[in-house]
């Protein structure tokens, strides 16, 4: 195997990517995923955890109270957030259906203390943001009021849990297990998806072009060509990655340990690639090639994921920065697998060359 | 070039009595010929692979659900004094958990993202500290529900209970998007209703469900801990018991589950369509399509005779898994239209790919597009309207069991059916040896796609109706915008939302002129050119009053539907505005060749901006 040869072979299928703009194609979407997760952010702090948002916190709600006087009016009455009006129930509802009121809470006069649980009825605004931010609001209070009910009716437990005190949250936080426990695992491993399917494409091009009998005519042997689009694919691979982490770190999100994250998803995204290349090798021909190929992926996947210390776990260790010694031993088998599989695409490579030229 | 058509394996026309039988004959032969061929091109040992991998896919499901998954693991370092409770934080993987006495703890806390003392917590204030904390709180709350859920006194464990009765406003709910608040300043006496005071019944002081039955589902909703749920319970409580609630579970409910089902159902429909895709592919490659298009068949006959085993495939896929999960066949009717969708788009690209790299980066391109613009708003099902612009909403509901109106389903699906015609159009008329065949670029090749649907003989007509129907692709990248600005906060998500509603704008009615152009730089006379603007004006703005009438009347009454679709009132000033647009690209053309085709439309953007930004204000002051 020549380097010579294997660099010529690459920068052709680099030329290709470049005249037909597929690389623009590839940027774009980058950057589209990358615009799309943070509107999903943003979208289901503001939308789930509104309060989050500055803008409505500092908002007083009018709510009208219904029924009886309870633990839960004091509450409310001591709450910044709200502004209680005791009020008869049918104008209540009907002010709150013109949005007079954010609210209507109705309470019974059940005791504190009594065999039946206290049920109160919440009167809401259907499909409404504003809505959704009221009841978030809301939520902290009846908390208050059930501990406080809990605490009446204590005597009638009969287990207690183990105490523990957890201080309140001071905000932030939210979506930190999901931006680095989700978000950074699967973007970086994505562009692994893509150079393997590229791969793919590489290869049965030439069989379904039947163009590969001028390029193996050449002084290029067959294994040189197949493993000159394999290094193509994978010289991508840290391009992409380094690329959604720099994107990453523009939009604040602050990630440990780049560089040991990059050679991470290098290495581990060899393993796909060489996959992808066998498969093509075996099939020939796109269609099944990839389907066969996409469907051994989601199992592998499934499957890695299923491991405890998997590669994706140690991304998301590594940008948290708390990878141990643990990310070696993984790094050591997937060189390991990676190996025994670049054996296997060169010897096939090289058994089908043969034949080519015998035949 | 000679071609034989002494090849033709399809039996052409064998005695039909009329011309609509001999295209579906024709039709029904090629469909039948692309299931064999499909089946027979596949290689041999490709089925047999695939129940393999199927196999070890149910095994591997199986061993995932047992395992979990381990994407999280370790990723907080938590000390705790206390065994039992060192032991109850090591339950979540999430933690690796140093038990040390609290002299230790004390002195190396930097170590620590969170520690725990005498049954007290102490977090660090970095956001993994944060984090840490509200997940320990989680954790938490799930271990004292799971001790409450033991107790003989149910109700002196949950002594509260919310009933949420959600309430329809008579008012229109848009008004937020205004930036405005919905309900008026707290004022020192309580509001007083204007409108009939209808009389509400006092709610019953007990629970409708009795006490057991509350058990099963209280336990239930704690053995419900996957590692989606950990996502989910940050946002919501699974609640299963109606409208009953612990104030813990009081919360939005995000459809997940609805969410997750939806992926079962779109995942066939992506990978039907590659194959559908890779078909129309494989006809192009070293033109082996040829002997087919040299046969007297129609072009639309081919199109449809190769498309419908992947329709009816797609269908019964669906409808399989409809009736698999029990769910109401209803479902199918939002799916139609998403399924036309994807086999128009799967036809086009396979037509438009030059080799299978570029056919993999468009068609990961469109699915990732699609996507966004099918599940991105779905999430949002419960929460506001705007989650209906895409049809999967529609399933969520049928899935929860909210009923949805005629309207609503003009409303989301109206946008699939129209681009999926469209699209289908322009490929049957590209259908042709000179289109399929040729190795030009991906941009070039567009063009004379878009060329071949323009008439040579009526240039002026064919770009009215082009504009015209390219309304609907553009109310769907607009919506698209729309749901991308959607959340950020309110001076940036407008001006977003104004510059691109113009780019866009611009941009599709330039491409009929650019066309002609670029065809023949000489068809831009003075007079072809004022009457290409008019033409281009009025069928944009026809189109554009069209659609509106039909359906987005929901999104039109808010502010932001206003920048889309500002046009509503006065019809001569917006048709101004077209024809000025139209008018200046058009000149940079004429004057500045292609060269200034961009620049042109960025002036024309900018006065598009202009106008709207001016309208906007003046409603807005």
């Amino acid at each position: 195997m020549k380097a010579r040869h294997l660099s010529l072979i690459m920068r052709k299928e680099f030329r290709g990517l470049f005249n037909e703009r597929t690389i623009l194609l590839a940027v774009l979407l980058q950057l589209f995923i990358a615009m799309f997760s943070s509107f999903l952010m943003v979208g289901l702090t503001s939308m789930y955890d509104p309060s989050s948002l500055s803008k409505y916190s500092r908002f007083r709600y009018s709510v009208g109270y219904c029924g009886n006087d309870s633990g839960l009016r004091d509450y409310l009455d001591k709450s910044p957030d709200f502004k209680v009006y005791g009020m008869e129930l049918s104008p209540a509802v009907a002010a709150l259906k013109e949005r007079k009121l954010a609210a209507v809470i109705y309470v019974p006069d059940t005791a504190p203390d009594a065999d039946d649980p206290v049920k109160i009825t919440l009167y809401s605004l259907q499909n409404d943001l504003q809505s959704a931010i009221v009841n978030v609001k809301l939520k902290d209070i009846f908390l208050k009021y059930e501990k406080d009910l809990r605490g009446v009716r204590v005597a009638r437990l009969n287990e207690q849990p183990i105490p523990l005190q957890i201080p309140a949250a001071r905000g932030g936080g939210d979506f930190y297990e999901f931006v680095y426990g989700l978000l950074i695992p699967l973007l970086l491993f994505m562009p692994a998806i893509i150079a393997s399917a590229l791969v793919i494409d590489l290869i049965t091009e030439e069989y379904q072009h039947e163009t590969l009998e001028t390029l193996i005519s050449t002084p290029v042997t067959f294994a040189e060509v197949v493993w000159g689009k394999v290094l193509a694919c994978e010289l991508l691979i840290p391009l992409q990655a380094g690329a959604w982490l720099l994107l990453l770190m523009i939009n604040g999100i602050a990630i440990d340990n780049v560089p040991l994250i990059l050679v991470q998803v290098t290495l581990t995204s060899f393993l796909p690639i060489l996959l992808g290349a066998l498969t093509a090798l075996h099939y020939r021909e796109r269609t099944s090639a990839q389907f066969i190929f996409s469907t051994a992926l989601v199992v592998v996947i499934l499957f890695v994921l299923a491991l405890p210390a998997n590669p994706l776990n140690i991304l998301t260790r590594l940008a948290v920065g708390t990878a141990g010694i643990e990310q070696w031993i993984v790094l050591a088998g997937v060189i390991a697998i990676g190996a025994v599989l670049s054996v296997a695409t060169r010897k096939y490579a090289e058994k089908i060359g043969r034949e080519h030229h015998t035949g | 070039m000679g071609f034989k058509i002494n090849h033709v394996s399809i039996v052409y026309r064998t005695g039909t009595p009329g011309q609509s039988m001999g295209a579906l004959t024709d039709i029904t032969t090629i469909a039948r010929w692309e299931v064999k061929r499909t089946l027979t091109q596949m290689s041999r040992d490709t089925l047999p692979f695939a129940i393999v991998l199927f196999i070890l896919l149910v095994l591997v499901t199986g061993f995932a659900a047992q395992s979990g998954m381990h994407l999280q693991d370790g990723m907080y370092v938590v000390g705790v004094d206390d065994p039992a409770l060192a032991a109850l934080l090591a339950s979540d993987n999430r933690f690796s958990v140093y038990q040390v006495d609290s002299a230790t703890l004390e002195n190396n806390r930097q170590e620590f993202d969170l520690i725990v003392i005498n049954g007290q917590v102490f977090a660090g204030t970095t956001d993994r500290g944060k984090s840490a904390l509200k997940t320990v709180e989680r954790d938490y709350a799930k271990y004292t529900n799971r001790v409450y859920n033991r107790q003989d006194d149910l109700y002196a464990a949950y002594p509260l209970w919310i009933d949420v009765e959600n309430v329809r406003s008579e008012l229109n709910f848009l008004a937020t998007q205004g930036g405005q608040y919905i309900s008026a300043r707290p004022d020192s006496v309580a509001p007083v209703p204007e409108g009939e005071i209808r009389n509400v019944p006092v709610p019953s002081p007990t629970l409708a469900i009795s006490k057991e039955e509350l058990r099963i589902e209280l336990t239930k909703s704690e053995t419900a801990n996957s590692q989606i749920s950990r996502y989910t319970e940050m946002l919501s409580s699974d609640t299963a018991m109606g409208r009953f609630k612990t104030p813990s579970q009081l919360s939005p409910p995000l459809p997940f589950d609805s969410i997750i089902l939806i992926f079962v159902f779109i995942f066939p429909l992506y990978f039907t369509s590659q194959f559908f895709m890779m078909s129309i592919m494989n006809e192009r490659i070293e033109r082996k399509g040829e002997v087919l298009l040299s046969t007297p068949v129609k072009a639309s006959s081919i199109i449809i005779g190769k498309a419908l085993p992947y329709l009816l495939g797609m269908l019964a896929i669906s409808a399989a898994l409809t009736v698999y999960l029990k769910a109401s066949l209803l479902i199918m009717l939002p799916l139609v239209p998403v399924i036309f969708f994807f086999l128009a788009n799967a036809l086009l690209i396979g037509m438009v790919s030059r080799s299978f790299k570029e056919l993999s980066f468009i068609s990961i391109f469109f699915s990732t597009v699609a996507t966004s613009y099918l599940f991105f708003p779905s999430i949002f099902a419960n929460v506001h309207v705007i989650s209906l612009i895409s049809p999967l909403t529609l399933i969520i509901l049928t899935l929860q069991g909210t009923a949805y109106t005629l309207t609503d389903y003009l409303f989301s699906t109206s946008l699939f059916w129209l681009t999926s015609a469209v699209l289908l159009y322009v490929a049957v008329r590209n259908f042709n040896e000179e289109r399929l065949f040729s190795e030009k670029g991906l941009l070039v090749r567009v063009r004379e796609f878009v060329a071949t649907s323009l008439s040579r003989k009526h240039p002026f007509v064919s770009l009215f109706l082009l504009n015209g129907f390219a309304i609907p692709f553009v109310f769907m990248v607009q919506l698209m915008c729309l749901v991308l600005f959607f959340n950020l906060p309110m001076p940036y998500s407008l001006v977003l939302l104004i510059i691109f509603a113009a780019g866009i704008e611009e941009l599709t009615k330039s491409i009929g002129i650019y066309t002609l152009y670029a065809q023949d730089p000489s068809f831009l006379s003075w007079k072809n050119l004022i009457f290409a603007c008019a033409a281009t004006a009025v069928g944009f703005l026809a189109g554009e009053k069209l659609l509106l009438l039909i359906t987005l009347s929901q999104i039109t009454e808010s502010v932001f539907g206003s920048i889309l679709f500002l046009s509503l009132g006065v019809l001569w000033l917006p048709l101004l505005l077209h024809f000025a647009g139209t008018f200046v690209v058009a000149c940079s053309l004429k004057f500045g060749g292609r060269k200034w085709f961009v620049p042109g439309l960025f002036a024309a953007t900018v006065i598009h901006c202009l106008y709207n930004l001016y309208f906007i204000m003046g409603w807005l002051t």
